[in-house]
């Protein structure tokens, strides 16, 4: 159990390629961080600096306050799960849970306690004389965290450990995830590119792309607040809908949009923090996520009009995609339960739509930074 | 009535051409026999030859035919007056001695530059290819020299004979590196992280995954000594209780001496086969393995 | 030359296509030659600029430092010792004084006859007490050339661990200045096994291949520029001495030499050459087809006792190749057992001239390869076949490909392209095949045309065997040999670069994955 420090880390390939630039971070003791990003963002790379699987180009990582560059991996205490779970395939799965033990010299008896209890929680204590290749998916990575758990590390790293899984099990595999940080109470370090993972298993999410850090906040934070065009748009599915528009400042000091004609106040916490922020009436590019845009009629004044593509029947709700007079595609997310049967049925190809969004929901980013106008 | 008229005009030719392709398969597949037993022949008469020879005592030189007039084992027993004994035991000692040595060596090399990221890992690839289109023949000349001054030549040939054998087998590697590249690297570093250091890493996780190339990389090591011609004929120069199996064979084929040894050759060539051979056959899988994998990798 | 987009080469027909990557491959020549030279050159810049890199370094160090790196400049290892790394320390020093001594005690005796090779040779000289001659042996160029060599090695060995010596000096005092610990002995230890375990691991191998690989072909590589051979040994007969391109000038001369003989040496070596390079393509493609035809005809669908037919041929690789070469060569002799049973027969009345006639001889050897390479190719082969995925078979036969079609269109592709970097190493392996021609005909029939020319030169005799014939008997003519072994690499490199140039298994590695 200990805190992770990150200061000005940086990693260089020999190719010259900088794949992690000036990367700082503190993470609390018992935080479980989620590094996010799309492939090649650096983000593994980052992790495997935290392990000491990489060489450090620049820049010092602290475990609990003591600087690990120059330990090797195994002098760091540290416990990883790996992407293809890497069980050693000629051990069973009770010596690849007892390899770690044993390299310490534990003595046999106390193996065998720590890995049947580990067993034990993870629900594999029946396949414990088994070979990893008889192993489902699923059982494997219950085995590689096994294989971490019992380490009792500081710090628990985890290199996208779900997504060799199926969706249903990956489901199954994250709730499970949620329940063992209960259990086990220490510092997590989790990296996916997968933004559902990371919203629900983490206390703070990390954004990265290019190896530049995008943002650092809570799920909530960035779900609400993000800070740029990219974490908007990476972070909520289906994907926030983008519109070029101009920000004006009506006479009253009050802020409206005009996207595609329709006249927009911006009203409540976001005016406020405009206001805050002295926005002034610039060309901008605004985000508004499909679950807030509304279907509405053509005697609103906020109305846009536009006409029906796809229409994806998801179950509890609608991806509607639509695009506008001027061929803007953009995607809507009505809940099921709002509409009768027969309005469903009429949703078809080529049917002509009024849709519109509230102030209170809109997201402002600067036209040529892409940064939300908010922390300007 | 019309429509089942119908269907089985629609159905006959299918039919028939399948008969055909029924027909056409049987015959390839009778043609492909005939060569393959035809191809087992020509591979085995003449091993067939040597077995049979061997055991002839009408003549000690060639003959028009190759069932024997007359049985018996006397060109084996023939061969113990003879040096090949010596020649035998040199053999035997520098093929096992090598096979150990330039496994360890094979290993050592293949596994550090399959595994290991270090400054000068690619020019020293790149530096071997190109030190490896040296014909190695020439460096005999000077090594030869060498081991003269060093006493190990002529009748101490074996040493010498290993020292040459294993010196350079580090540039043998590639197969070997081929196989060490399939095992994932994340269970090294998974070993890593569990507490291991690179050693360990190696004694408990990729030698026993790594049995199949061990095996091919000693059985290959020690099948290169045991069938060696011309380094050994380097280094025995022409002093009989330093040679090896082939280059004392070799000597009885010559024109003056082929007419009285040339049955004692068979003879020798089956008591040298005949080890290797078995060896080989219940090593095969191995073998195999390696061959395949090696030639994929380059 | 136009260059078209891709789409405009789509709409070319066959021909003009092929046509087009032809022009393509030759345009690209001279900027690839080009391409060559800006490597070179580049990499004697990064030199160039590296050393003045370290030397700055050296300097620095030595004007910054303290008073235990300055004296690290003269006495090796004095700044660990002194900062308490002993273990390092006493290497250091250790090999600091073992240089000094082996310089003062030999080296330098090495190095400054290096460039004569010797002054004085064997001296014979009349013995009044024995009432005979004897000879008085003197200095050795053999030994002058080889430990000269070694001793050049010796001292860039130092220079080396000289400069390793100095960076330690700096980094120890970085390393303290930033109130951090040093290494002491224990854990260089343990970094042996650890994060140096790669160090430790490659110390034995590359000790082997310098000493027994690097350092035999450097001193080869300069014997090529002397007169080493059976009359001046260096010792007992004469010493031997530099002698330039001589030797060069007499392989690549057109002239016929004085003594017998109606050819010259540029002529033997054109023509072994040229047989070389035959021997090697079709020893190389005929055991290539043939071995993926029998592959191929054992894995058929349909075909029983796979196993058999695989074994048969497998057991044949186990048996040494001396032996089998050897008994085959003389079954085909003029008095062998085929020769033989033709005539018991009554179908032949006279000899067929396996061995006697040049062509025969070629042919016969070129078969018997076939009958050698077979069973490896066939192993090769069959791993490979295995492994290209059946949906891209039946996605052609969906398509309406027969058999043949599927051969030429997916299995020969796909074949070529996973063992192109194998075809080069065996063409290669193959130009340098010496046991299957040396044990098979030992080169005969002989050449009397190039009787002139160091060995005896055959019909079939490779430049390899060649060059070990050079160096038999009493000529020795060793300095030919080098010669002929560095034309070899010339060659094996110029096959491998251009090949290696034009393989697409390099160029495009993910095409077929």
């Amino acid at each position: 159990m200990a805190s992770v420090k990150l200061t000005d880390v940086k990693k260089i390939y020999d190719n010259n390629v900088t794949a992690v630039h000036d990367f700082n971070l503190e993470i609390a003791d018992k935080e479980f961080v989620v590094f996010v990003g799309p492939s090649g963002c650096g983000k593994s790379t980052t992790l495997r600096m935290i392990a000491g699987l990489e060489d450090i180009s620049a820049g010092t990582v602290e475990i609990d306050g003591v600087v690990v560059n120059d330990l090797q991996p195994k002098d760091r205490d540290i416990a990883m799960v790996f992407q293809n779970y890497a069980l050693y395939p000629h051990m069973t799965v009770y010596d690849n849970i007892a390899f770690s033990l044993r390299l310490k010299k534990m003595p046999e008896d106390q193996v065998y306690e720590k890995v049947t209890s580990a067993a034990e929680i993870l629900g594999i204590t029946e396949y414990l004389t088994r070979k990893p290749r008889a192993l489902s998916g699923g059982q494997r990575q219950r085995v590689a965290i096994g294989r971490a758990m019992v380490r009792d590390s500081k710090v628990f790293l985890m290199d996208e450990p779900l997504s060799n899984l199926d969706a249903k099990l990956r489901n199954q595999m994250r709730a499970e995830i949620i329940l063992l940080r209960q259990k086990l109470d220490t510092t997590f370090v989790y990296v996916t590119h997968d933004q559902t993972e990371a919203m629900t298993l983490g206390d703070r999410i990390v954004i990265m792309r290019d190896g530049i850090i995008e943002q650092v906040g809570t799920p909530t934070e960035v779900f609400e607040k993000p800070r740029n065009l990219f974490v908007a748009e990476f972070i909520g599915a289906p994907k926030m809908n983008l519109i070029s528009t101009r920000l004006e400042k009506g006479a009253d000091g009050s802020f409206h949009v005009t996207p595609f004609g329709a006249h927009i106040k911006v009203d409540g916490e976001k005016g406020q923090e405009l206001k805050h922020a002295g926005a002034k009436p610039q060309e901008i590019v605004l985000g508004v996520r499909p679950e807030h845009i509304v279907l509405s009629n053509a005697n609103n004044a906020a109305a846009i009009p536009c006409t029906l593509e796809v229409n994806e029947m998801m179950g509890s709700e609608l991806h509607l995609h639509v695009y506008t007079e001027d061929g803007t595609r953009l995607i809507v997310r009505v809940p099921t339960i709002n509409l009768t049967l027969q309005e469903r049925s009429e949703l078809v190809y080529g049917k002509k739509l009024y849709i519109t969004f509230e102030g209170k929901v809109m997201h402002f980013f600067d036209k040529e930074s892409g940064v939300n106008l908010i922390y300007n | 009535m019309s429509e089942k008229i119908l269907l089985e005009q629609n159905a006959s030719p299918i039919q028939k051409r399948h008969m055909g392709l029924k027909a056409t398969r049987a015959l390839s597949n009778t043609a492909i026999y005939a060569l393959l037993i035809a191809i087992s022949i020509i591979w085995l008469v003449p091993f067939v030859c040597i077995l049979l020879q061997s055991f002839r005592v009408e003549s000690t030189w060639q003959v028009g035919y190759v069932i024997p007039q007359k049985w018996g084992f006397d060109n084996y027993v023939n061969l113990f007056q003879t040096d090949f004994p010596r020649w035998y035991t040199n053999t035997f000692i520098a093929a096992l001695v090598t096979a150990v040595l330039q496994t360890v060596i094979v290993l050592c090399m293949s596994y550090t530059l399959s595994r290991f990221r270090f400054k000068m890992r690619k020019p020293l690839m790149q530096f071997m290819l190109i030190l490896g289109m040296f014909p190695g023949m020439l460096t005999m000349i000077i090594l030869y020299r060498v081991l003269k001054d060093l006493g190990m030549t002529q009748a101490n040939a074996v040493p010498g004979l290993i020292l040459v054998y294993i010196a350079s087998s580090g540039m043998g590697y590639y197969v070997s590196k081929g196989f060490f590249d399939t095992i994932p690297k994340s269970l090294d570093e998974a070993a890593r992280v569990d507490g291991a250091t690179r050693f360990q890493v190696l004694k408990k996780i990729i030698l026993p995954l790594s049995k199949p190339i061990v095996i091919y990389t000693i059985l290959t090591a020690f099948m290169g000594p045991w069938g060696d011609y011309v380094f050994a004929q380097y280094i025995s120069f022409g002093t009989s209780s330093g040679m090896n199996v082939a280059v004392g064979l070799y000597r009885w084929l010559n024109k003056d001496q082929i007419a009285n040894c040339y049955t004692m050759f068979c003879a020798g060539g089956v008591l040298v086969a005949i080890p290797v051979t078995v060896l080989f056959m219940c090593l095969q899988k191995y073998y195999v393995e390696g061959v395949t994998g090696g030639a994929v990798k380059g | 030359m136009t260059k078209y987009s891709d789409l405009e080469y789509l709409k070319l027909s066959k021909g003009e296509k092929l046509l087009y990557k032809i022009t393509q491959f030759f345009c690209a020549i001279p900027r690839k030659i080009l391409g060559l030279f800006v490597a070179l050159w580049n990499l004697i810049k990064k030199t160039g600029s590296a050393i003045g890199r370290e030397a700055k370094d050296i300097i620095f160090t030595f004007i910054h430092g303290d008073w235990k790196t300055k004296i690290s400049f003269f006495v090796m290892g004095f700044g660990n010792l002194a900062r308490g790394q002993i273990l390092r320390g006493l290497l250091f020093l250790f090999f600091q004084i073992i240089f000094i001594g082996y310089m003062i005690l030999a080296g330098g005796y090495w190095l400054s006859m290096l460039p004569s090779l010797g002054k004085v040779g064997p001296v014979e000289e009349y013995d009044y007490i024995f009432d005979a001659y004897v000879t008085t042996y003197n200095d050795n160029s053999f030994k002058i050339l080889l430990y000269g060599v070694l001793t050049i090695f010796f001292v860039i060995a130092f220079i080396y661990t000289w400069r390793v010596n100095v960076r330690q000096n700096k980094l120890a005092e970085q390393i303290l200045k930033s109130g951090k610990k040093l290494k002491s002995g224990k854990d260089d230890l343990r970094s042996m096994v650890d994060d140096h375990f790669h160090t430790t691991l490659l110390a034995l191998p590359m000790t082997g291949i310098l000493i027994f690989t690097v350092l035999p072909i450097v001193f080869m590589i300069l014997v090529a520029f002397t007169n080493y051979d059976g009359a001046h040994d260096g010792y007992y007969s004469n010493l031997f001495t530099w002698v330039g391109l001589d030797n060069f000038n007499t392989m690549l001369n057109w002239s016929v030499s004085t003594s017998g003989g109606s050819q010259s040496y540029a002529a033997t070596f054109g023509e072994i050459l040229s047989w070389t390079l035959m021997w090697a393509f079709f020893a190389t493609f005929t055991n290539y087809f043939l071995g993926m035809f029998v592959a191929m005809a054992i894995n058929k669908k349909g075909i029983r006792l796979k196993k058999l037919w695989r074994t048969v041929l497998v057991m044949t690789i186990a048996i040494p190749q001396f032996i089998s070469l050897l008994y085959v060569s003389k079954m085909f002799a003029k008095n062998g057992i085929i020769n033989g049973f033709l005539m018991n027969m009554g179908w032949i009345t006279e000899a067929l001239p396996f061995w006697e006639d040049p062509t025969w001889a070629r042919i016969t050897v070129i078969l018997t390869n076939v009958w050698i390479g077979i069973p490896y190719l066939m192993l090769i082969t069959t791993g490979i076949l295995m492994n290209i995925p059946a949906d891209l078979y039946e996605s052609a036969r969906i398509d309406g490909a027969n058999p043949w079609q599927q051969y030429t269109k997916i299995t020969l592709p796909y074949m070529l392209f996973v063992t192109g970097p194998y075809l080069l190493t065996s063409f290669t392996g193959n130009m340098n095949n010496f046991n299957v021609i040396y044990l098979l005909t030992g080169g005969a029939p002989t050449n009397s045309a190039a009787s002139s020319a160091a060995g005896s030169v055959g019909y079939t005799d490779l430049l390899i065997t060649w060059l070990f014939k050079i160096t038999q008997g009493a000529e020795s003519q060793y300095y030919l040999a080098s010669v002929v072994g560095i034309l070899v690499f010339v060659v094996v490199a110029l096959i491998s670069l251009v090949v290696y140039n034009v393989l697409p298994s390099i160029k495009n590695e993910e095409d077929f994955q």
